[in-house]
């Protein structure tokens, strides 16, 4: 649940229960200062008539006045009787229902006999008042709670917008792409504050990531000179008279030695320089061609084996990308493809859409998930004597650099990789 | 023939100056920028082997240098970055090869070898070994004056060899200088076995001697 929505939450249960609770409460309050107001004006009635009975002379005149007016009835008592106020509910001929009406009873005395006098008052508009109040009211209430609402989520989505601004950055931020986050400024001390942190962490870390990268690609770099020393003098050493068969076989090993720690070198340069984005030129590049080019390329080491590569290319995939990562790319899939197939195997390299696969023969075991990682070598494979571990790691970084998708599966006791350029948008990412 | 090494590495200076004089070349050595500028002012070389990063300047400056003077000596860049940037700007300003640290010496020796060749013969140049005949313009190889047919990978390791005569090879240059550009992603060299077993055969059958023999399985050597 977002945050907005759960405070508001808080707010709608609070606004609700007050709602629910004032309606009756504010009807009954009404009612008795209503009912009160009548009581009044009925007292007031009955001192006035009482104070006015003078003018009345004769037992007709006062029945003639108590017929003219409808809400007096008079009736003979023997015993005086004190007043006294109350509430009934009387048939009204005016709108034929029982109607609810507020009465005053009391004696009075005309020309020495005693009379019980009561005047009534009809309560139904005073209801009818009471009722529209209440729909005001309600109405009223109503309006202030959404408004109150409305200002609430307004209020808070602009308040909040510099927390889900830095939420997004911190969503959106990768180490190994440069992107330009901007945060947005706010006249609230903590989420400028909050701001401020994320900014520095991001910086911070991508300046360790920054100078982790140059230190292996320096390191690399510095490398090759003393690689290149060490190549050239065990070449002089070759050519050093007598040699004897034990000093060749030393030789032998040094050099072959010499050549994995060069190709080592070269792919972790390679490594760093991809993630470096220092591959920034793309053009279109045909997978089919491509593919071509290199099962003809790779014709010599596949016939080392005895291997039969098909390609099979119904389906032309065109991708954006870097020409020589696209080619390092599938050249190490095709590679290795070769390097750990069985004699006599078989390779199939065919495109789907947007999808190119690379089905080969070879173990008979499938590959474990880690095959891609850095460093990452089988033992005791064959194949496996004078790999550097690198390849599988530097096709998932090119893919990782282009958003394509690299899966393995083992069907059939078939090892398939199959690359997925997803429409190749080589654009996102190469670029930046 | 006279050659120049512009390295700042003494090691490595001293490694290929060692393998260049036991071919007669004649090599003068410089390891900075200054003294690679007065020694191409004053004389004129065969081939330069310029490396890029120096300690007080960008070899690919003596480039610049070398174009104004009018100079036509051969250039050989050589740089420990393998970026192609790299490659096609020192190309463009008038280097005649390119080549990547850590290479090996033979490669380094064939690759003069055809510099001096494109600017001395025209391109016209023939390697003869008494029966054996290598034009390397038509790009034919004769015994005893009958064409020997070899595919281009064949014909490319006998001109390797042919070069490097009487030097020993080890398999990987030899593996890595058939393999080219290929060689950065196909790493397996046991291709090359195949390919000289042929290149022997064909030649053998030819009626040409054995001048390739394989040196303790570390590598070849073209004996004459």
């Amino acid at each position: 649940m977002r945050l907005n929505n759960k405070t508001i939450r808080s707010y709608l249960f609070y606004s609700f229960l007050i709602f629910l609770l004032t309606i009756p409460l504010f009807y009954f309050v009404m009612r008795s200062l209503l009912l009160h107001e009548v009581d009044k004006s009925l007292r007031l009635q009955l001192k006035e008539i009482r104070s006015n009975l003078g003018e009345i002379h004769s037992q007709d005149e006062l029945t003639a006045w108590s017929k003219l007016d409808k809400d007096i009835l008079l009736s003979p008592i023997d015993e005086p009787i004190r007043d006294r106020v109350y509430s009934i509910n009387r048939y009204s001929p005016k709108h034929e229902e029982e109607e609810p009406y507020r009465e005053i009873a009391g004696g009075i005395t005309v020309g020495g006999k005693m009379y019980r006098l009561v005047i009534s008052s009809s309560l139904i508009e005073n209801d009818d008042l009471l009722s529209s109040i209440l729909l005001v009211q309600s109405i009223v209430l109503f309006l202030l709670i959404c408004g109150m609402l409305w200002i609430n989520q307004r209020i808070s989505k602009r308040l909040w917008q510099p927390f889900y601004v830095a939420l997004r950055n911190m969503q959106q931020f990768e180490l190994n792409k440069q992107t330009n986050l901007s945060f947005l400024s706010s006249t609230t001390d903590e989420f400028n504050e909050l701001n401020k942190a994320i900014g520095n962490l991001f910086s911070r870390s991508s300046e360790i990531f920054l100078q982790q990268k140059e230190f292996t690609e320096n390191a690399a770099h510095e490398m090759q000179t003393p690689l290149a020393i060490y190549q050239s003098k065990l070449e002089l050493l070759m050519q050093t008279s007598p040699l004897s068969e034990e000093q060749a076989d030393l030789i032998n090993g040094l050099d072959d030695t010499n050549r994995r720690l060069i190709k080592l070198n070269k792919s972790l340069l390679l490594l760093t320089k991809i993630e470096n984005h220092q591959y920034q030129d793309v053009y279109d590049v045909e997978i089919g061609a491509l593919c071509k080019r290199l099962i003809l390329q790779s014709y010599l080491h596949a016939e080392e084996k005895n291997i039969v590569i098909n390609g099979d290319f119904p389906e032309r995939v065109v991708v954006r990308v870097n020409p020589v990562l696209i080619e390092i790319l599938i050249g190490n899939l095709l590679s290795n493809a070769i390097r750990y197939n069985i004699n006599n195997g078989m390779i199939m390299v065919r495109t789907e859409k947007n999808t190119l696969v690379i089905e080969n023969t070879g173990a008979s075991v499938p590959l474990p998930d880690k095959v891609f990682d850095r460093f990452y070598k089988q033992t005791g494979q064959a194949g496996t004597e004078d790999s550097t571990g690198l390849g599988l790691a530097i096709v998932k970084n090119i893919c990782t650099l282009y958003n394509y998708t690299i899966s393995y599966a083992f069907i059939e006791g078939r090892h398939i990789f199959r690359l997925d350029f997803h429409n190749g948008s080589a654009r996102q990412g190469a670029g930046s | 023939m006279k050659i120049l090494i512009v390295e700042d590495e003494q090691e490595l200076m001293k490694s290929m100056a060692t393998y260049l004089k036991s071919e007669n070349f004649v090599c003068e050595e410089a390891p900075d920028y200054a003294t690679a500028r007065q020694k191409i002012e004053l004389f004129t070389y065969d081939c330069i082997l310029l490396d890029v990063s120096l300690p007080d300047g960008n070899g690919l400056l003596l480039l610049n240098e070398l174009k104004e003077n009018k100079k036509t000596d051969g250039v050989i860049v050589i740089s420990a970055k393998n970026s192609i940037s790299d490659r096609i700007q020192g190309l463009n300003l008038g280097a005649d090869d390119y080549l990547t640290k850590p290479f090996h010496l033979s490669e380094l020796n064939a690759r003069i070898l055809a510099v001096i060749r494109r600017r001395h013969f025209q391109g016209q140049h023939i390697l003869v070994f008494n029966e054996l005949t290598i034009d390397l313009t038509a790009k034919s190889v004769t015994v005893h004056r009958t064409p020997v047919e070899l595919t281009r990978k064949e014909y490319d390791l006998l001109v390797y060899l042919a070069y490097n005569k009487n030097r020993v090879i080890s398999k990987n240059a030899i593996a890595e200088h058939l393999s080219g550009d290929e060689a950065e992603i196909f790493s397996n060299y046991d291709f090359i076995y195949s390919h000289m077993k042929n290149l022997k055969r064909k030649l053998q059958q030819a009626g040409c001697s054995e001048y390739i023999r394989s040196i303790y399985g570390m590598g070849y050597k073209f004996d004459v």
